[in-house]
């Protein structure tokens, strides 16, 4: 599509009808928590303004993010959005490979400094002057270093590029960071997620098309429109959740009749997310949907403070890995509950074997009514 | 057995007869009131948090409302003991002698010595306590680790609250707190707090029942009276090493209803 330039004449080109075009940038609008009247906005603005340059980063990863993009049924708006912008540079899919496609790259960031956008997908190893992982001889770290500080805006997607991820979890061998600790002052809109779902992807971009700025984060940089609620609020077993009735074991009856999965260690309770209505596969199913708890993928340090995925909490560090908090909390109230009773028992048996004896020398307090007497 | 089972209230007027044990008003009614809201709570709060934790039964009717409702007892009784803890703070620094947060810590020589003589009267090293009127040390630096406890599960919940309730203001205090320590560890301590509080409340009513028999001094019925029966050897040591006056221990309202005590 080289003479394409927007978004709908893209759409166009790939045989996408108006109304889908306008089902879009209705989804879009509700994606980012818009009223209905700004499709209208968000459809002028992809039918009008010209694409930014888009060059995609991937660094320690497994491609998740980038085949969360590409492996739809069938080709979505969203990911025409991706393409639509003017994609540079993007190791997994572009065409050029060697001198060619690291000449685009900096020609990029040469030329477009400052207007282009980047997308980072994976962590930035630290460890070793970042020799653990090199592109092109150059390590990740310079790259992004380079890349991202004459970027418009950086877009950080999947678990990995935000915090670290996989890479990041104990004990770490890369000393890998996320981006934002690794460029930190750079203008970045993190979208975390095992891998991140291409929905939001899509809306942060057109976010960016149609108003020309990101949209509003949240501490973490995270955009509030995807990650401001938690799932267990946004959840369609919540009022499983409520009622009491609850998922015991696998296959169970609650299980077979879809109740909450709260108690097979499911994470919605502390994930922060849109997995419940935008969903996967086009917006087919999401994990506990389908019966499987969350593991709060888009959570901070997911694999270190959300596992077991399998257990309301963590296992308190230094007992060993199957010790869960339970049996700690009740061997410490057994053990104290077993101390009384043989003190007691102790009390009672030095009460009949020399009764009497409180009469005996106080030590400490005739100490202290000497000391008063002195006085 | 007997000897040591023998009822406290009926011992207490024959001890007071032979000893000269003499009324002395020691817990003032906030304190008294704090006591019983962190028992009420903390009660409330261990059955409804286990169930929180565990749902241990399961209600598959249509129209049960089992999780909401003690979610909701949970966090009711969760603000109760916030303000239980705030009553019993402010009363460290304007309650009474016994009250204040002197009390708890060993400042002072004698309290070192009450600290000393408590451990060798709980590892069976001498028979009697050490006589004093308040807390003996040993007591009050529990009840300091016991109010951080409390404290931490009162941080900690309202942290996991504010991870549900979208209040401005509980996450403009408690907000930052995920982002330093997870939220997962936040909700594990949560959980672990609760069975040390658990494991003290043990400690906490034996220990008392304990010192209630061997000193016969009404220990027990204190916490709900505000008396302690105190013979007159500590009264007089309580008056000239902690500098008290007799308007300090006793109740001005009370003195001239005991006026036969006054020696």
């Amino acid at each position: 599509m080289p003479d394409a330039q927007t978004v709908l004449e893209i759409c166009k080109v790939r045989g996408f009808s108006r109304r889908r075009f306008m089902q879009f940038c209705g989804t879009m609008a509700a994606t980012l928590a818009l009223p209905t009247s700004y499709a209208q906005t968000i459809a002028d603005a992809l039918s009008t303004k010209r694409k930014p340059t888009l060059v995609w980063l991937e660094f320690q990863d497994c491609a998740g993010n980038t085949e969360s993009m590409l492996r739809s049924p069938h080709p979505t708006i969203e990911d025409i959005v991706l393409e639509a912008v003017s994609l540079e540079y993007h190791e997994t899919i572009m065409a050029g490979y060697g001198k060619h496609a690291e000449a685009a790259l900096q020609r990029v960031v040469k030329e477009e400094t400052g207007k282009y956008l980047v997308i980072v997908e994976g962590a930035i190893p630290t460890a070793d002057d970042g020799i653990y992982c090199t592109v092109n001889g150059r390590t990740a770290l310079s790259i992004v270093q380079e890349v991202c500080t004459g970027a418009a805006a950086v877009i950080a997607v999947g678990a990995c590029a935000w915090d670290g991820g996989l890479v990041r979890s104990k004990p770490n061998p890369t000393g890998a960071v996320g981006l934002q600790e690794a460029v930190p002052g750079v203008n970045v809109v993190n979208l975390p997620g095992c891998p991140h779902n291409s929905v939001n992807t899509a809306a942060v971009l057109v976010h960016y098309l149609t108003f020309g700025a990101l949209p509003a984060l949240d501490a973490e940089n995270r955009p509030l429109f995807a990650y401001g609620q938690i799932i267990h609020d946004q959840c369609e077993r919540r009022a499983h959740y409520d009622a009491g009735r609850y998922v015991q074991a696998w296959g169970d009856e609650g299980h077979r009749k879809g109740w909450c999965l709260f108690k097979m260690g499911c994470k919605g309770p502390e994930a922060n997310y849109n997995c419940p209505t935008v969903r996967w596969n086009n917006a087919t199913s999401w994990p506990v949907k389908s019966g499987h708890g969350c593991i709060a993928c888009a959570s901070s340090r997911f694999w270190d403070t959300k596992s077991p995925f399998y257990s309301r909490l963590p296992h308190p560090p230094g007992f060993g890995v199957d010790v869960t908090a339970s049996e700690i909390g009740w061997t410490v109230v057994g053990a104290v509950a077993a101390a009384t009773a043989v003190h007691a028992t102790g009390h009672v048996i030095r009460d009949h074997s020399h009764p009497g004896g409180t009469a005996e020398p106080h030590k400490d307090q005739a100490a202290e009514r000497q000391t008063t007497e002195v006085r | 057995m007997a000897a040591v089972l023998t009822p406290v209230h009926e011992e207490k007027h024959v001890a007071a007869a032979e000893e000269h044990l003499v009324p002395v008003y020691v817990w003032e009614l906030p304190v008294r009131l704090s006591h019983w809201g962190i028992v009420a709570a903390v009660t409330v709060l261990t059955w409804t948090g286990l169930y929180l934790h565990t749902p241990f039964l399961i209600f598959p009717g249509p129209r049960s409302w089992t999780m909401g409702t003690v979610r909701f007892i949970h966090e009711l009784a969760g603000f109760e003991l916030i303000g239980a803890l705030i009553v019993r703070i402010y009363w460290f620094f304007a309650g009474n002698h016994w009250a204040r947060w002197r009390q708890f810590l060993p400042l002072t020589r004698r309290q070192w010595h009450s600290l000393k003589a408590m451990v060798r009267y709980y590892t069976f090293q001498q028979r009697k306590p050490f006589e004093q009127i308040g807390h003996n040390t040993l007591a009050g630096l529990t009840y300091i680790v016991v109010y951080f406890l409390i404290a931490c599960e009162c941080v900690t919940g309202l942290v996991l609250l504010a991870t549900v309730e979208g209040s401005p203001t509980l996450r403009f205090f408690v907000g930052w707190i995920p982002r330093v320590i997870d939220i997962q560890w936040i909700r594990l301590i949560h959980f672990m707090f609760m069975f040390f509080l658990m494991a003290f409340f043990i400690h906490h009513v034996y220990s008392a029942v304990l010192v209630a028999m061997t000193e016969r001094n009404a220990e027990m019925e204190s916490i709900f009276s505000g008396y302690k029966f105190v013979d007159d050897e500590t009264i007089d040591e309580e008056l000239e090493i902690a500098h008290l006056e007799p308007r300090h221990i006793f109740n001005p309202r009370r003195i001239h209803r005991d006026r036969h005590w006054d020696r």
